[in-house]
């Protein structure tokens, strides 16, 4: 058939063809870390320790987290322990070691707990209809008014500190940035001719949206994990520095900052310590969400040329 | 007639906000076990008769319908009712507490939004240059440092082992690491969409006249960029209202988040509830600013 | 005599991690002063590329190769220090590109816009930049000179933005202006205006022309010259009455008779069929678009319409943007809610039903949308899209469902492989036949066709409707084929019902429409079509 040869000279076609060729050429082990950028990699390897370090802190480090040793009280670092001690005598390593776990459990629970209220109710909400999006929306504004630091603190208040209330109440005060984000990326999505077409055939508003648009949403939403996980770290660290975190014999490395610094001047390495780590987490996760973002962008700006230059 | 609908709206949903925010302040505060007697009762060591006395006192042994309406009563005619640990007028620690706060988070504001502005004109401007990377280093700087780290580290380094400056009622330090935190939090988003208002179709009718690429960068793209930038100093502006917060208790300033978190830790509730009714009130205010000034900037009607 | 502008072997690639892509290879043309050279391709020839390429306004990505020449006076632009080009830039050498509504500042009033480049180029320092401004406004012909540079760009029509486009351009009192696809966004009859304008300021400036379309009978009216461009290539370039009567490339051949098949069509009027049923009834349909919020008020879009499509004939819904033409199709599928009126689609009245089409009844009428790239969600594979109507309609072909669209897609022209592949790797033909299987899936009598051949390319767009009426045929398809091209819906309706402003003016045979119109708003629609200049 004569219209089947179609020639195929558009843009699309070619970026297209360019686009799987990258990917197979990404696949070749040395060759594909080489090609990292410097910055990722550095994530990467970091990311790659405070895991290693979750997993086998307890191993690695033989001094107990929480023995008290009083007669070394606030030693600096040494052979006997690698980063001192604080005002209890505990080793500071062993702290900080187990502290990752939690500092780590902490984050996540509280990410993956504004993605449930943000994004999953948001989501919910758009897709029943506007009678459930609107009040819900109010309610999401209503807590972007208030600033976050403050808004998770009377949360906290309220619940009692526990491990738990923490991972609510970031949960909460960042919970609008997924609604918010879900919210535009819904906007968009209901804007497309696919789900024009998809409702002449008379999908209904949830087959839409697990079928359509959530393919397309899912990846702004993940992109703002990994945004939102680093500042629900910094957060937690905030509140157990207000002494308004965890409970205090939970050494999360904000708790270990708050517990050092009244004796900041005798035992600087206490506090710079986990200062340190807590910079270089976050760091490497902000650098990691920078990637991911970056990643989604350059198919943006790639479509948006295309269609000018039509 | 359309204005006065629109001005009616937003008034309709400010207050809306507002009662909103202080009916949830109001119940969350009271679901916290323990009151401000039983704080009082720790550090005093009151006997449970005294305990019982004081209660009933203060007003807190009636239902809290009772307490939430005789609240709004006394808001409505300008008292905001009587801390209930140091027994002045809540509104009267407010008042001093504003200035300090208000005047760090100016300070910080302005050293953000110019460091911000002026950094990502420069990367805008010049591609290719190291004030991309200063985008880059200013965000990540900010996301990753938490403001308080930076302050022990600048106490430490500044007070301690150089000895330059006080360690309390300091304002420098402070606003220099809120200004820098918020340049972080505004460049990134600034210069992202200055790049990429730079491919605009308008943009390229801008090059076609053959001017100048300060004066497009200057007339032409920042202009468009602007609802980025109020966006983001509106959010910022709201948070260094309230959130200051770490910096007021490092370096012991006696501002809005002090009172706060005092408040909090102490049970006080007019306070928190002054305190709360404060910052939504700002918050409205600081959108309200945004919002006109992007009507003012952008003609087109609203979308 | 030199040629005011000489390029030579001009070349521009995009180099990137996968290879480098050739965008423009070695393109060679000359322009005398005052003549106007035409430049044609489809998307993708390279065609903007080699406009831009004389203002040095390329993306930053791009890169002209060093055996690359563009001399203008005898100088060499591509060597040109920048701050000489940028004195030339809207000086000598001024540019209109095509979206004018994109191109304008939209926070700037117009007037400043003018202004600024009146004052960059000071090309009459003696006289006031505002005085000389309106001078301009005037010479291109909007209305209110003093005043209308105090408006925003949002406040203009199209065809206004398009004039300011050109008020700027004419400011540095240019040699050479390059059109860039000028007229491409504007409706057909302000597309009229502005060549009309176009061609009294060459001849009254004696300004040297590059014309850029991908449209070969705009150009034909335009330009002394013809470049065909294809795929960065140049395939054929002469006089435009040599190009079009003897054209040398197979290429050039295919675009000219694409055209000319579109024109020169037979439109049977009668089937000689007995008296059909009428599948597809409006009476009195009306449709308001309500305002956002409490502010702005609602737009009738749809204002009383009556119109009968009877069983196997095509309907063309003729109209300017904002006519509500596509407003109707989304009507009839659903898509909105009329405010008044009625739809009886099979004798079965959708106003009774309060609008609320059964499931059932939503597989007699598919729709078919312009935009092929977003029609299909790029996440899903041809054969999810094509499932989804068996799984909303709930359909249970005898043969299985992958059998019924590997039918689907041969009918349109394509092979079973498709069904594994993603929309990005199709071309935008492609996508379009995947879309119309999409919809013939539930087999449908009313098909409705919203403009879908106007995102494609020319030739393109012929394959198109050739399926289009094969299938129409074959199936005895009903059609509501609405579009604004009066050449595409010559080709494929019977019948035609002219719209304007939500209104049908005129109805009637195809044939009786386009020669002998009756409305003045038909008269004026027909009689600005482009015409390939006479062979």
């Amino acid at each position: 058939m004569a219209t089947s040869s179609e020639p195929v000279d558009d843009p699309a076609v070619r970026t297209g063809d360019t686009g799987s060729d990258r990917i197979r050429r990404g696949g070749r082990g040395m060759d594909t870390i080489r090609r990292l950028p410097a910055t990722l990699l550095f994530s990467l390897v970091v990311l790659a320790v405070f895991l290693a370090a979750v997993a086998l802190g307890s191993v690695l480090i033989p001094q107990d987290p929480f023995e008290q040793d009083l007669l070394n009280r606030n030693v600096p670092p040494s052979l006997e322990h690698l980063a001192g001690t604080d005002n209890f005598g505990r080793d500071v390593l062993a702290r900080l070691l187990y502290g990752a776990k939690l500092t780590l459990m902490v984050g996540l629970g509280g990410v993956v707990s504004a993605l449930v209220f943000g994004a999953v109710l948001g989501l919910t909400a758009l897709a029943v209809g506007q009678w459930l999006s609107v009040p819900v929306y109010g309610l999401i504004d209503f807590i972007r008014a208030l600033p976050d630091v403050l808004l998770a603190l009377i949360l906290i208040v309220a619940l009692g500190p526990a491990i738990s209330s923490v991972m609510i109440a970031l949960g909460i005060a960042f919970a609008p940035f997924f609604a918010y984000v879900a919210r535009a990326a819904w906007m968009r999505e209901m804007a497309a001719d696919y789900i024009t077409v998809a409702r002449t055939f008379g999908a209904g508003r949830l087959r839409i949206l697990y079928r359509h648009a959530l393919p397309n949403i899912i990846g702004a939403v993940i992109t703002l994990v990994a945004v939102i996980l680093p500042r629900c770290i910094v957060t937690e660290s905030v509140l157990s520095f207000l002494g308004l975190g965890v409970s205090p014999d939970t050494p999360t490395w904000g708790r270990m900052i708050a517990d050092g610094t009244p004796l900041f001047e005798r035992a600087p390495h206490a506090v710079l310590i986990p200062v340190l780590a807590l910079s270089t987490l976050t760091l490497a996760l902000a650098l990691l969400g920078n990637h991911l973002r970056a990643r989604v962008d350059p198919l943006r700006a790639d479509e948006r040329r295309r269609k000018t230059d039509r | 007639m359309t204005t006065v609908l629109t001005v009616l709206w937003h008034l309709t949903r400010a207050a809306t906000l507002i009662a909103g925010i202080t009916i949830l302040v109001f119940l969350l505060v009271r679901v916290v076990p323990g009151d401000v007697v039983d704080v009082l009762a720790i550090e005093g060591g009151l006997t449970d008769a005294q305990a019982e006395a004081l209660r009933a006192n203060l007003g807190l042994t009636v239902s809290w319908f009772d307490q939430f309406r005789a609240w709004c009563i006394g808001v409505l005619q300008g008292d905001f009712g009587e801390s209930l640990r140091f027994r002045v007028p809540a509104a009267d620690l407010l008042w001093h507490a504003i200035p300090v706060t208000l005047r760090l988070a100016a300070a910080s504001l302005l050293l953000g939004f110019v460091l911000a502005v002026s950094v990502s004109l420069l990367a805008t401007l010049r591609p290719q240059s190291v004030f991309v990377s200063l985008v880059d280093a200013l965000n990540i700087w900010s996301i990753s440092v938490p403001t308080f780290c930076a302050g022990l580290v600048g106490i430490l380094v500044f007070s301690l082992w150089l000895g330059w400056l006080p360690v309390l009622g300091n304002f420098l330090v402070p606003v220099i690491i809120l200004g820098v935190d918020a340049a972080g939090q505004i460049v990134k988003p600034l210069h992202e969409e200055m790049k990429e208002l730079g491919t605009a179709a308008y943009v390229r009718t801008a090059r076609a006249k053959g001017l100048h690429p300060l004066r497009i960068v200057i007339v032409h793209v920042l202009p468009a960029a602007a609802p980025v930038l109020l966006a983001m100093t509106g959010l910022i502006a709201a948070s260094f209202i309230g959130g200051a917060l770490t910096m007021e208790v490092l370096f012991g300033l006696p501002g809005v988040g002090s009172l706060a978190f005092n408040a909090i830790n102490g049970r006080d509730y007019p306070l928190i509830q002054a305190v709360v009714l404060f910052l939504a009130v700002s918050v409205i205010l600081i959108n309200f600013a945004t919002d006109l000034a992007h009507r003012l900037i952008d003609p087109r009607p609203e979308r | 005599m030199a040629p005011l502008l000489d390029v030579r072997r001009l070349g521009i690639s995009f180099p990137g991690a996968a290879g480098s892509i050739r965008a423009v290879d070695d393109v060679t043309w000359q322009l005398e002063a005052g003549r106007t050279l035409g430049i044609v391709g489809e998307s993708g020839s390279g065609k903007s590329l080699t406009g831009l390429a004389l203002l040095r306004l390329l993306p930053a990505a791009a890169e002209v190769d060093d055996a690359s020449r563009i001399f203008y006076r005898g100088q060499d632009l591509l060597t040109l220090p920048e701050d000489r080009m940028r004195a030339l830039r809207g000086g000598a050498l001024a540019i209109v590109f095509q979206e004018p509504m994109a191109c304008l500042h939209p926070l700037l009033p117009v007037g400043r816009q003018v202004g600024e480049a009146v004052r960059r180029h000071a090309a009459r320092p003696d006289i006031r930049v505002h005085t000389q401004v309106e001078g301009l406004f005037a010479e291109v012909g909007l209305p209110e000179p003093d005043r209308i540079g105090r408006r925003y760009p949002h406040e203009l029509s199209g065809g206004q933005q398009q004039r300011v486009m050109l008020a700027m351009a004419l400011a540095g009192n240019p040699e050479v202006l390059v059109a860039d696809e000028p007229t491409t966004a504007l409706d057909v009859t302000v597309q009229a205006q502005i060549l009309t304008l176009l061609r009294e300021l060459q001849e009254h400036r004696g300004l040297a022309m590059v014309f850029i379309s991908h449209d070969l009978a705009v150009v034909s009216s335009m330009a002394h010259d013809v470049l065909v461009m294809r795929r960065g290539r140049m395939v054929e370039d002469g006089p435009m009455q040599q190009v079009l009567t003897r054209p040398r490339s197979q290429y050039a051949q295919v675009l000219i008779a694409a055209r000319r098949r579109l024109h020169e069509s037979e439109t049977d009027t009668g089937h000689g069929d007995a008296a059909p049923e009428p599948i597809l009834h409006l009476d009195g349909l009306t449709v308001d678009y309500a305002g956002r919020g409490l502010r702005t008020a609602k737009v009738r879009a749809v204002d009383g319409v009556s119109l009968t499509l009877a069983g196997g004939r095509t309907m063309g819904l003729v109209g300017e943007s904002g006519s509500g033409k596509s407003t109707i199709g989304k009507a009839v599928v659903g898509l909105v809610r009329p405010s008044g009126g009625d739809i009886r689609l099979l004798g079965r009245s959708l106003a009774a039903d309060r609008w609320r089409q059964p499931r059932a009844f939503r597989r007699h009428c598919q729709i078919v949308l312009q935009n092929p790239y977003g029609s299909l969600n790029p996440r899903l594979t041809v054969a999810d899209a094509l499932m989804e109507p068996f799984v909303t309609l709930a359909l249970r072909p005898a043969e299985g469902p992958w059998a019924r669209m590997v039918a689907g897609l041969e009918e349109v022209g394509l092979d079973g492989d498709t069904l594994s592949r993603y929309p990005h790797q199709l071309s935008g033909g492609q996508r379009q036949r995947v879309c119309i299987a999409r919809a013939l899936i539930p087999e449908p009598t009313l098909l409705i066709c919203d403009e879908i051949v106007s995102a494609l390319d020319v030739h393109v767009q012929f394959q198109v409707l050739d399926l289009l009426k094969r299938l129409q045929k074959s199936r005895r398809l009903s059609l509501l084929f609405i579009g604004h091209d009066l050449e595409v819906i010559r080709f494929i309706a019977d019948d035609i019902a002219v719209m304007h402003q939500g209104r049908i003016v005129e109805r009637a045979g195809t044939k009786q429409v386009l020669e002998e119109p009756q409305h003045p708003y038909s008269r004026s629609l027909i009689s600005a079509i482009p015409r390939l200049a006479a062979a």
